[in-house]
């Protein structure tokens, strides 16, 4: 408690010093908008820019440990300066925790009066509750597949781009070897790769992310990963790439998987070069993993009205279509007007849609209920990735050792199943 | 009985740095040991009434399941005016011991479907309680990472300490020689010792990538047709000698500075003596030079390897810390809430206090040995 008191207060005094107009902000009737997205300068001036048409904002990027710490901090002293959060999901279950954010139920009411919502996030804004809003979904960002023209040719007979099997994708991967000489693959294994195996691999095989974990199915799944896939990986993808952009536009490779938003680049910079296509399908279906930005009000927030004022802002047609252009982030709303959208952005959003459209799509959700020890369970698929694909342990014994960590994570935290596991009453259990 | 008077004045003389190095160096040492050993776990002490300050009639562990009998609503009005409804839950639930508790509780404290209408809720929060454990050093031995970094941490050391003290005498012997342009040598010595050991890190990344200096000087030389891949998890032994030089670059100029401060202290007449007897170069290096060399090695060694235990940004950006980790990469690892890390700073505190007990066995295994030849020497 003391620990992470004062760690609270030093991050209080810090962010305070650091954003020196917050405290005078919050009395002139400006709104505070404290985000996680967005935090590079270049896309904070774009948003800031966005936001201009609002009225007055003060944006305020930032990580997300020190915006839990500081929510937490004000709701100790029942004051706060920040008005709005935007975060991914996955960092509201430890706000809920903290009870510190307002139930948006009423406003959502009156927003649905003028958006359309889609369900499944509304209700993943709720977090497992049955009528408590915690946060109102902002945008929304997913993994796809990007691919430079030139291995367009080396794709396997009869396979069609927006509807390949794994099965095809690898041999795709192995016809560019054998082709090129060279492992032409880019997994960002050095960047968010876990979602990679979380959000794709897994439910495609074995139709879940965590029950299946040491399944049968799983094990076949890995076996096909290490010997028909991980061959043709470009070498580089271990150590060096964080973000796939940069190695497909020098050419280091021409086949990868990666964030949208680690993507746009590549799209952008050379449209007539880069192709988008949704990700491949497996025996279960075809597992892609959606991120949610959510917008919360916490009850310390001086302007309460206000934020509700700027959610309605940011909810609405032309400023989502905004933050697509500029900031390659997805709508939530119906109504966007996709119709001049930069090229690079275009061809990320067929890909996108293709993907959720599919009618085997799986979304598996980032993992929910783990609170604060969320990055463990990314360190846990890693974990079996390294020991089986690099060191290649035996695949069994490997998910075993890791499906036990991963079960204690489960019962510690008492986190229930999330979609596309069935739901389960109590800790979610592995089989 | 003449004692001798107690004079207080040398206790006031070191009574500023005492207080300093209690203030910054114990204090935290203790508070972060104190973290390795202590679990903050938490435990949710029921209430006699829906009142914070009502008796504890029993506590709960952390997610007990329990039945909801009866709620009350308060609205809270909050300094912005407007109200917050705020829960307090009468529950029902059963200790660890199997002891049956109700009692009431504040809606911070439980997950509930609903506030209004569920009968379950689940214990999430309480108050801290403290208990000692070996858990978190038990966990860190047993991760999968941890004999790998300290493998990588250890072969660094050993490759890299003779590299750098070899090159440091060698380097300080030119600038003692007192060469014409011999400052011009200090400058581009000391050029490393500017840089921070992440961008040293990267500037090696930028040598040995696929289209990095090294593959493209290569090929143009003719020696490569094709770019070699240094840095992948197939070649362990590509990225330990990029570590190494890395390392090397970045840090022997910190050695070389002691070292031609430790030079600096030696009389001329040993040496003039030295040459007048005729002795060889190399003779005098063996027999004059390292001897008294010795104390300024002695603190260069413990310097180099404590800071040896901790290398970190140099192997990030070479190895990007998956394929070849080391341990301060792993304290970071357990510390950093972000999104690669684990926000456990309990488990970065063993790594931590571990990185500080090999350092403090080395100091001490250095002090002995290195004296006792000395001593040795003298006689």
């Amino acid at each position: 408690m003391f620990r992470t008191k004062t760690r609270s207060i030093v991050i209080l005094v810090l962010v305070a010093m650091l954003t020196g107009a917050l405290g005078v902000s919050a009395q002139d009737g400006s709104v505070t908008f404290m985000s996680t997205q967005f935090n590079i300068v270049e896309e904070s001036d774009k948003i800031r820019t966005i936001l201009a048409d609002f009225g007055e904002v003060e944006f305020v990027p930032s990580e997300e440990g020190p915006m839990i710490d500081l929510l937490r901090a004000e709701a100790e002293t029942g004051e706060g300066s920040v008005d709005l959060i935007g975060a991914l999901h996955g960092t509201f279950p430890v706000l809920q925790n903290e009870d510190v954010l307002f139930d948006l139920s009423d406003l959502l009411a009156q927003l649905e009066e003028s958006y359309e919502l889609p369900e499944s996030f509304v209700e993943l804004g709720k977090l497992g509750t049955a009528d408590y809003q915690y946060y109102i979904p902002w945008m929304q960002a997913t993994y796809i597949m990007a691919a430079h023209v030139s291995a367009l040719e080396y794709l396997p007979e009869g396979a069609d781009i927006n509807a390949l099997t794994w099965e095809q994708f690898a041999e795709w991967a192995k016809n560019i070897y054998d082709g090129t000489g060279e492992a032409q693959l880019g997994l960002p294994v050095a960047g968010l790769f876990h979602r990679f195996l979380e959000g794709y691999l897994y439910p495609s095989f074995t139709g879940g992310m965590v029950t299946g974990f040491k399944s049968p199915e799983a094990v076949a799944m890995w076996e096909w990963f290490r010997d028909e896939l991980w061959p043709y990986v470009h070498p580089q993808s271990v150590t060096s790439y964080e973000f796939m952009q940069e190695p497909l536009l020098a050419g280091e490779v021409i086949l990868a998987f990666d964030h949208t938003a680690r993507l746009i680049n590549a799209f952008n910079d050379k449209p007539d070069e880069f192709v988008g296509f949704p990700a491949p399908t497996g025996p279960a279906g075809l597992g892609f993993m959606p991120v949610v930005v959510g917008l919360g009000v916490p009850y310390t927030s001086a302007d309460p009205d206000g934020a509700e004022a700027l959610i309605d802002f940011l909810l609405q047609p032309e400023t989502q279509g905004r933050v697509l252009q500029d900031l390659a982030f997805f709508p939530v709303v119906g109504g966007v007007d996709t119709a001049d959208l930069p090229e690079g952005v275009a061809i990320e959003a067929a890909a996108v849609e293709a993907q959720a459209a599919s009618p085997d799509a799986l979304p598996a959700l980032l993992p929910v209920g783990l609170g604060d020890r969320g990055g463990e369970i990314n360190e846990i698929y890693r974990n079996a990735f390294s020991r089986i694909v690099l060191n290649g342990e035996d695949i069994q014994t490997v998910l075993d050792d890791e499906g036990a960590a991963l079960q204690s994570l489960l019962d510690e935290t008492g986190a229930p199943c999330w979609p596309p596991d069935a739901p389960s009453e109590g800790a979610c259990q592995l089989q | 009985m003449n004692k001798k008077k107690w004079n207080l004045a040398p206790y006031l003389l070191i009574l500023p740095s005492f207080i300093y190095l209690a203030v910054f160096f114990a204090w935290p040492m203790v508070r972060s040991l104190q973290l390795a050993f202590v679990r903050d776990s938490q435990i949710l002490p029921v209430l006699a009434e829906a009142d914070p300050d009502a008796d504890v009639v029993g506590r709960l562990e952390m997610q007990t399941q329990v039945a909801v009998v009866d709620r009350t609503r308060l609205d809270e009005v909050l300094p912005n005016g407007r109200t917050r409804p705020v829960y307090w839950f009468k529950i029902v639930g059963e200790t660890e011991g199997g002891e049956q508790i109700e009692g009431w509780t504040h809606q911070k404290n439980v997950f509930i479907e609903s506030r209004t209408t569920s009968e379950t809720a689940r214990v999430t929060s309480g108050e801290g309680a403290k208990e000692w454990t070996l858990d978190y050093v038990e966990r860190m031995v047993n991760d999968y990472r941890f004999t790998n970094a300290l493998k990588t941490t250890l072969i660094l050391i050993v490759l890299i300490l003779p590299i750098q003290f070899v090159l440091a005498i060698v380097m300080a012997l030119v600038l003692q020689a007192q060469l014409r342009g011999s400052t011009i040598f200090l400058y581009i010595y000391a050029i490393p010792l500017g840089i921070s050991d992440l961008a040293a890190g990267l500037v090696w990344v930028s040598i040995f990538t696929q289209r990095g200096f090294l593959n493209t000087f290569l090929q143009q030389v003719g020696i490569i047709n094709e770019p070699f891949i240094y840095l992948s998890a197939d070649h362990e032994n590509w990225m330990i000698i990029a570590i190494v030089l890395a390392e090397v670059w970045r840090a022997t100029s910190i050695v070389m500075v002691i070292v031609v401060s430790g030079l600096q202290a030696i009389p001329r007449e040993y040496l003039e003596a030295g040459e007048l007897f005729g002795a060889s170069l190399w003779q005098r290096l063996r027999h004059i030079i390292l001897p008294l060399l010795k104390p300024s090695l002695q603190v260069a060694l413990i310097l180099r390897t404590i800071l040896a235990f901790q290398v970190f940004a140099v192997v990030v950006a070479i190895t990007g810390g998956r394929v070849l980790t080391v341990l301060a990469y792993e304290t970071y690892r357990w510390y950093d809430p972000g999104d690669s890390g684990f926000n456990n700073p309990n488990m970065a505190a063993a790594y931590a206090g571990f990185i500080m007990l090999i350092s403090l066995a080395f100091a001490v295994f250095y002090l002995r040995t290195v004296r006792t030849q000395e001593e040795a020497a003298r006689e």
